[in-house]
């Protein structure tokens, strides 16, 4: 019972790494520009394929790449915001959803034509390693380096944040736009930086899952509403927030998993239902400010 | 006068409905069922956004529909056009329900919860399958299932009454208080509109609209799975066709689903069925329109229009 116990914490704690990854950059997008991006699953599908043909192709690792990736990824973050979400960013927010929406419509469709539906996945040694902690506790390698970049990534951009100018600019635009621009802050360009930065986390994250989840054109979906259902359950504008509500819904995943039986067909299912029910009983989420009226 | 117009849609609808399957060869008459079940749910997701409900759950109504529709009509055999009962029963209580619970969240977040709902069910559909058959999917029973030209006037049937309704709801006062409600739900509420009572009236129409699109589609195809009855496929092309037809419009979401129609049957056309180019044309519409034409080919004409009628006055004011 006792390894039982420590191996549903084991593993909630690191589903929860794999978690944060997935939400951190939704998150720090939305809490800047206030548009959901429904096309950040698809940007990280992209970042899994180009660590795929990285490793496969060149022979790199995924966690070596993940660098370049991310920075690809940024650039191709801020230059698809210039080109389209930039024009529309004052209009109502329906055209908002249609638009990313569509984005990643156009995103996945392009990877079905471009390299079939067909599965892949990097196969580094340490994907398929694991190790015993005790007698009965296992520790997948693969999950455990997820869950250490996390902390990484969550360390550096929370100080990012804190004390560089350009990230106190941005929370000052998270805060309150017009304030922001009224300190000679421009807005625009913060918005553009943030969605960029959003879209290399996207990347890295896609680096990381292609050693973790199967890569196909179709991996995006499901980590989008996973990533939504985190971010509402720790409130949409706090990176923190998306740490707690990552390991929330990893912890109750696994719980389900292991206890209830059929368990992992129903924990797919946890998330939407926390999500409602989050929606309904505590709207502004865990640490969230922002009210629903958005 | 308003009534008087819907009898007339509702009037040239049916008649259209019994007497066009008729003459109309086979390929078309599949064509006309698909197009008349895009319409339906085109219609209902308007209905909606019109009143500032993004939706994209509406794949959750659809399997709704689809599903009690064929479950009931293989436990106790009833006809096909009886088993739309049920489904409007369902598709709006649902819609009732999930309106009410939602009834604090505003754009995004109602967006983004009927798409958690609509996901919630594609897993007790796929968990329960003592009820549904799970992942097997059900298999209508074939006896009960119409022939071609019933099919076709079955769906133009809906369609019509569904156009009806919406005309009706679009042109009677509500509307002004639905627009209201679209700009600012609170701003709404100050001027006496009460944003509750219309937010689960609308929804509770459109959740009924689209489970009878649903209803169509499993008598059409015959089978269901969880999978292909809360596909997010279903949502998609609920929002593409107003959108490229012109939103919060009643003609927008007809004509647009017609030019969707068509654009999908030219991408058939041309790639053969190859998968992907079909959806990812329907992205980049959704691109396209949301960037260049956001008020869609309805606004297009009438800027046309405009432009047509003020041109001879220009040219008298030159000389």
């Amino acid at each position: 019972m006792l390894g039982l116990t420590l191996q549903i914490l084991v593993d909630s704690l690191l589903l929860g790494g794999v978690y944060t990854l997935m939400a951190v950059g939704l998150s720090l997008a939305f809490g800047v520009t206030r548009i959901i991006n429904f096309a950040h699953g698809d940007i990280v599908m992209y970042g899994a394929y180009a660590a795929f043909f990285a490793f496969v192709g060149l022979n790199v690792d995924p966690l070596l790449s993940l660098l370049l990736v991310a920075a690809l990824g940024g650039i191709g973050g801020y230059l698809l915001f210039k080109l389209t979400l930039d024009r529309i960013i004052e209009s109502a927010g329906i055209n908002q959803v249609l638009l990313t929406f569509g984005i990643g419509l156009v995103l996945q469709n392009v990877a079905v034509i471009l390299w079939t539906g067909d599965e892949r996945s990097t196969t580094p040694s340490y994907a398929f390693d694991s190790w015993f902690l005790t007698d009965d506790v296992i520790v997948a390698k693969g999950r455990l380096i997820a869950f250490i970049l996390a902390a990484v990534f969550v360390v550096l951009l929370l100080a990012w944040l804190r004390w560089s100018e350009l990230g106190r600019a941005t929370r000052a635009v998270s805060q309150n736009r017009a304030a922001a621009s009224l300190m000679g802050i421009n807005v625009r360009a913060m918005y553009a930086l943030s969605f960029g930065l959003s879209s290399a986390l996207g990347t890295a994250t896609g680096a990381i899952m292609s050693f973790l989840l199967p890569i196909t054109p179709f991996m995006g979906f499901p980590i989008l509403v996973k990533a939504f259902a985190i971010i509402i359950l720790g409130g949409l504008d706090s990176v923190i927030g998306t740490v707690i509500g990552a390991f929330f819904l990893a912890t109750a995943e696994t719980t389900i998993g292991y206890l209830v039986p059929q368990g992992i067909g129903w924990a797919e299912g946890v998330a939407f239902f926390l999500l409602v029910l989050v929606l309904i009983a505590r709207p502004t989420g865990i640490l969230g400010t922002v009210g629903r009226e958005a | 006068m308003i009534w008087k117009r819907t009898g007339a849609i509702l009037a040239v609808g049916l008649v259209a409905a019994f007497v066009l399957p008729h003459f109309l060869p086979p390929g078309l008459s599949d064509w006309v069922t698909r197009l008349a079940t895009l319409i339906l749910i085109a219609v209902s997701w308007n209905m909606m956004a019109n009143a500032g409900l993004i939706s994209l759950g509406h794949s959750g109504f659809w399997g709704l529909g689809a599903y009690s529709a064929a479950l009931l009509a293989n436990a106790f055999h009833i006809p096909f056009w009886l088993s739309i009962v049920p489904a409007i029963l369902l598709g709006g209580i649902f819609g009732a329900f999930l309106a009410y619970i939602t009834g604090r969240l505003r754009g995004l977040f109602f967006a983004i919860s009927t798409l958690a709902t609509s996901e919630a069910l594609r897993v007790v559909a796929l968990m329960v399958p003592k009820l549904t058959s799970g992942a097997e999917g059900v298999f209508v029973y074939d006896q009960l299932r119409p022939d071609r030209i019933t099919m076709t006037t079955f769906s133009l049937c809906l369609t019509a009454v569904a156009v009806a309704v919406s005309y009706l709801l679009l042109r009677s006062r509500y509307q002004y208080a639905l627009r209201a409600m679209r700009d600012s739900e609170s701003a709404a509420q100050m001027l006496g509109v009460n944003p509750a009572r219309f937010r689960i009236g609308v929804t509770t129409l459109s959740g009924a609209m689209a489970a009878c699109a649903g209803v169509i589609s499993v008598w059409y195809t015959g089978y269901l799975d969880p999978g292909s009855a809360f596909d997010l496929k279903v949502t998609i092309s609920a929002q593409i066709a107003p959108l490229f037809g012109g939103l919060y419009t009643i003609v927008g979401p007809v004509i647009g689903s017609i030019a969707v129609m068509a654009l999908s049957e030219l991408t058939r056309l041309y790639f053969n069925y190859s998968g992907g180019v079909g959806l990812l044309v329907y992205g980049g519409v959704l691109v396209f329109g949301v960037l260049a034409m956001p008020r869609g080919l309805v606004g297009l004409w009438e800027r046309w229009t405009k432009r047509a009628s003020k041109e001879p006055s220009l040219a008298a004011g030159a000389k």
